[in-house]
């Protein structure tokens, strides 16, 4: 059943609807539980992926008691090791193979959304045993694992928030107002996911599908000025289906959440507005670039301000290199994936660099009369834009099909 | 807490470099100049150093959400001193 299915909205109506007609928390949480389930039931394929699902997420729970009663980084670490290394294989990634035999990433095992369980429960372990966690019961850990708002494609909730609605289940919707509030969203979702999210698409499919004839020698002749619209349009589409689909998805789970009174965080903020490639990661997916940020970017850059103060300024540059770059790997198990993450991470490192040098050549008050300036607000906008449009040619997992496409713009032929 | 404020903000001065910026509870990092996540952990570094304190990821990460400010800031190194607000 598809989030935008008329099924589904209507599931979700109804079942905003009754919520809190149930009395008291246990028959709440009791309901709640029973969705994540029924959903949850939908998206196992077999028998061996519940298996192992229930195992990647028991052993974290386990691992994550363990710590909180006796914190240990030989532990965290080793068992985190071994988490990723099981992720790596469950996803099938690709590079397995250049180190271990390929028939381990050959298994009937398909866990739909196992990237977000994967953000979730390094995030419960590190809090766990940092003494960050409060009611880590099983019940709640594993609704929070498999929450139905976020079991797809996030949002990542933190612990802490989920805990609060596990706590209390009551409405967050003050009035009617802020109830009819929630329900536009939700088809608003629907609107910018189902109809404008699927016209950027089919602009995207058409453009790129016509450049990949034209690169193939399908249309022999075609002139520069129809190629670069065609490019133009295929460049601007995909990053715009990405947008609308994306947040309109999110618009649907977090307005649906709040029918149940669980509050998701908020993913975007108008990210084709940003002015570098660090303000666009703020603003697009930002769940996920505030779990980098939380868990990769600044346990490395505290750890150099500690023990090497002199280095940490440029190790920063190379910390957020690494981060974006494993948020670009950790999207798809494909070659292109590593290119998507190169080009995420040159982006914030270059970012951060002309930061410092502007720091460094006017200082911290030339930095804030150059951020204030209108002109520049607007070149950076511009130039960020087309730079993260850039970053998308390599969405597409064919990267053999981006490469004939682009080889055609510059007039050349591929070998067919 | 007004010696915890007076200490916090000597540390402000030090980090962002500014001598004349003054603590208030409502302030958030959009009101600081330069206080990106880079600045924060600077902050941090040195806040945990000038206090003898030691803060979590979580708590470390929440100080950049929307809804907080430095009066929480202020407030969580008082309870991690073992003073009341």
């Amino acid at each position: 059943m598809s989030v935008t299915s008329v099924e589904f909205i209507f599931l979700l109506l109804v079942c905003g609807a009754f919520f809190f007609q149930l009395p008291g928390r246990r028959s709440r949480l009791a309901a709640f539980s029973v969705a994540n389930a029924l959903v949850l039931a939908l998206l196992i394929p077999n028998l061996a992926s519940l298996a192992a699902l229930s195992v990647f997420l028991l052993s974290g729970y386990g691992v994550a008691m363990l710590l909180a009663r006796r914190p240990s980084s030989l532990l965290l670490t080793g068992y985190l090791a071994a988490l990723v290394a099981t992720f790596l294989v469950l996803k099938r990634y690709e590079f397995i193979g250049l180190v271990l035999p390929m028939s381990l990433i050959q298994h009937p095992i398909d866990i739909i959304g196992l990237s977000y369980m994967l953000f979730r429960q390094i995030h419960f372990l590190v809090d766990a045993m940092q003494g960050q966690i409060e009611g880590g019961t099983l019940p709640a850990y594993l609704n929070y694992q498999l929450n139905l708002f976020g079991i797809l494609s996030g949002p990542i909730q933190r612990f802490q928030d989920f805990h609060e609605f596990w706590q209390t289940p009551q409405p967050l919707l003050k009035d009617r107002h802020e109830l009819l509030k929630a329900i536009l969203r939700i088809n608003l979702g629907v609107l910018k996911l189902a109809a404008i999210g699927a016209m950027c698409f089919y602009a995207y499919d058409v453009s790129s599908s016509t450049l990949e004839q034209v690169a193939r020698g399908f249309i022999v002749e075609m002139p520069m000025s129809r190629k670069l619209i065609y490019f133009a349009i295929m460049f601007y589409a995909l990053p715009a289906h990405m947008y609308f689909n994306f947040s309109g998805y999110c618009d649907i789970v977090i307005g649906g959440a709040l029918l149940l009174g669980i509050r998701m965080p908020e993913n975007f903020d108008q990210p084709y507005l940003a002015r570098n490639m660090i303000d666009y990661w703020n603003r697009f997916h930002r769940s996920l670039s505030h779990w980098i940020r939380d868990y990769i970017f600044m346990p490395l850059y505290k750890s150099a301000v500690e023990r090497t103060p002199t280095l940490a300024e440029p190790l920063s540059i190379l910390f957020m290199f690494v981060a974006l770059f494993l948020a670009g790997v950790w999207h798809g198990s494909t070659l292109n994936w590593v290119a998507f993450g190169m080009l995420n991470g040159i982006g914030v490192a270059t970012a951060k660099l002309w930061e410092l040098l502007i720091v460094r050549a006017r200082g911290r008050q030339g930095l804030k009369t150059y951020m204030k300036s209108s002109g520049v607000r607007l070149a950076a906008i511009a130039v960020n834009l087309n730079f993260a449009c850039l970053t998308y040619l390599f969405f597409p997992t064919d990267m053999a099909r981006t490469f004939r496409i682009l080889n055609a713009m510059v007039g050349g032929s591929w070998p067919s | 807490m007004d010696e915890i404020r007076e200490q916090a903000q000597e540390v402000f001065h030090d980090v962002f470099g500014d001598t004349d910026l003054v603590l208030r509870d409502d302030m958030t990092a959009d009101d600081v100049d330069g206080w990106d996540s880079t600045a924060h952990i600077n902050l941090i570094v040195a806040l945990e150093k000038h206090f003898g304190v030691k803060f979590a990821m979580a708590e470390i990460s929440r100080m950049k959400d929307e809804d907080q400010n430095v009066g929480g800031l202020l407030q969580l190194i008082a309870k991690k001193l073992g003073r009341s607000g």
